[in-house]
């Protein structure tokens, strides 16, 4: 029954919801590969031959612009007014992170579209339905001597889009658990982890004539050096919350020992998402042999790992209030 | 010059009838269930010190208002006077602001699926030279509303007499509603 002043529904109400996580996770996912794959570009791309590209790029090439379209998709949908997202590009507050995201949203996601028909040229000159798409593809080609340039570019925007999503949230000083300059960089580490493993399964499963051991060796000592800096940020994030006055303090320690999604941290963010893989990556290396099913075992947990913690700072931040 | 609304509410004046509540409603056509404005009470104290708790929850208008500064569209904006209010045609209900609002007092309207919150009554009241309707029918005098430039005003000269709480006063929000703590009865 209600209380004389009325139902409090209102005022428990997860305004966002799994839409959200979700796409936090896809925009992470996006950015992570997109820079992984540049990554392995640039330090381990040993071929001159611009046209047989490493699986661990080819995999960023297309999980990059699909993990975006996906998550832009969802963001729409879950507008309270779908259709009237379009004075999202219409009307621009730049104090707004939201805002700022909508930018570098329409930077990066036609760059990593474009970044995708370079690399997948000879599939898209295939069918003759993409004909448009090869004029587009000579014309982005023509450009050749500024592709350093524009790879700096699109790292940079890629970086914009995994921390924007930390802003977003950390910009919000009515929510305990999200107003921490911690966030973003949780955010930036958890997406190029996630990338690592996005990557490498789908290099696994689709490209492997073109997998390139060494490449796959460097992203695990990559990935083991990220999961072992996340691990202290979530630590960083709630001991500065402590110390973050009566309100921060009550939240955190909620968000950490109560109900469901305090078992979802320690069991999924901080069992499956972190000292798995650690496990994993650390047996994996230590064996010096490429061990296929280490690697599998190991970017699955790691994916596990990113969504539910998207899903716990999206929903935990909104419930513990202090 | 522009107005400098206050809007004050005096806790040991009310008694908790809801009357404001009910005349929101009415004056807004708030669907049921759904709340701009909600006056909570809670018995406290230590017998034979007890008494009655109020608080009242509604948009405070800030003047640094983390609304308005999180919106995308502008759908959150200040007017002249520093009230907030909420553009429904651009309102893409993505529901930052009720997340980024402090003081929960944002809510979505299920019939229009646009943001909603207490606006002082600018529209229909205020902006005629009538007070809001929570005001109005406030049968003890417990809320008072008026412009802090006119040194005359009942809430000018009440300020300056009396010690006034301003929520969540730490955030930095410079809201314009102020509350007159409860004086009597229990202790906290």
């Amino acid at each position: 029954m209600s209380p004389i002043w009325g139902s409090m529904a209102q005022y428990e109400m997860v305004h966002w919801s799994w839409a959200i996580a979700v796409y936090l996770f896809l925009a992470g996912l996006s950015s992570g590969s997109i820079m992984v794959a540049l990554l392995v570009k640039w330090n381990r791309h040993e071929r001159s031959n611009s046209s047989i590209w490493d699986a661990m790029i080819k995999s960023g090439a297309v999980v990059a612009p699909l993990s975006i379209l996906l998550g832009l998709l969802l963001l729409v949908v879950d507008l309270g007014r779908p259709l009237s997202f379009y004075w999202l590009l219409i009307r621009y507050n730049i104090t707004s992170v939201m805002s700022l995201g909508v930018l570098f949203l329409l930077l990066y996601t036609p760059i990593v579209i474009v970044f995708m028909l370079l690399v997948f040229e000879r599939s898209v000159m295939k069918y003759t339905f993409l004909a448009p798409l090869v004029a587009l593809i000579q014309a982005v080609k023509e450009l050749h001597s500024y592709a350093k340039i524009i790879e700096y570019f699109l790292f940079v925007t890629a970086l914009c889009i995994s921390s924007y999503t930390g802003f977003l949230l950390s910009a919000l000083y009515a929510i305990p658990l999200w107003n921490s300059p911690i966030l973003p960089i949780l955010f930036i580490t958890s997406s190029i982890s996630l990338g690592i493993a996005v990557n490498i399964l789908t290099g696994l499963l689709f490209f492997k004539s073109t997998i390139n051991e060494e490449s796959i060796k460097y992203l695990l000592v990559l990935d083991l050096r990220v999961i072992l800096t996340e691990l202290p940020l979530l630590a960083l994030l709630f001991i500065g919350m402590f110390y973050a006055g009566a309100e921060s303090a009550n939240a955190a320690k909620a968000a950490l020992s109560q109900g469901f999604w305090a078992g979802l941290f320690w069991f999924g963010v901080i069992g499956v998402g972190l000292c798995l893989p650690l496990l994993t990556v650390m047996i994996a290396l230590k064996s010096h042999v490429y061990r296929i099913s280490y690697v599998v075992i190991n970017s699955m947990v790691v994916i596990g790992g990113v969504l539910i913690l998207r899903y716990y700072i999206v929903y935990a931040g909104q419930i513990y209030l202090g | 010059m522009g107005k400098a609304y206050r809007l004050l509410y005096d806790e040991n004046a009310c008694i908790g009838c809801q009357a404001c509540s009910v005349a929101c409603r009415v004056e807004h056509g708030v669907p049921e269930d759904f709340f701009r404005l909600q006056v909570r009470m809670e018995l406290k104290g230590v017998f034979p010190r007890l008494g009655m708790s109020y608080e009242r929850m509604a948009c405070v208008m800030c003047e640094d208002a983390p609304c308005v500064s999180v919106c995308p569209t502008f759908a959150s904006f200040q007017d002249k006077d520093g009230l907030v209010h909420i553009d429904e045609r651009v309102c893409i209900t993505c529901k930052y602001c009720i997340l980024a609002c402090p003081y929960h007092a944002r809510f979505i309207n299920p019939l229009k699926n646009v943001v909603e919150k207490c606006d002082f009554c600018y529209e229909s009241r205020v902006s005629k030279a009538l007070l809001p309707v929570c005001v109005s029918i406030c049968p003890t005098e417990a809320l008072m509303f008026g412009d802090m430039n006119e040194h005359d005003s009942l809430v000018y000269e009440t300020s300056h007499k009396e010690a006034l709480i301003f929520p969540k006063a730490h955030l930095k929000t410079k809201p314009k509603v102020a509350f007159l703590p409860k004086r009597k009865g229990m202790k906290s």
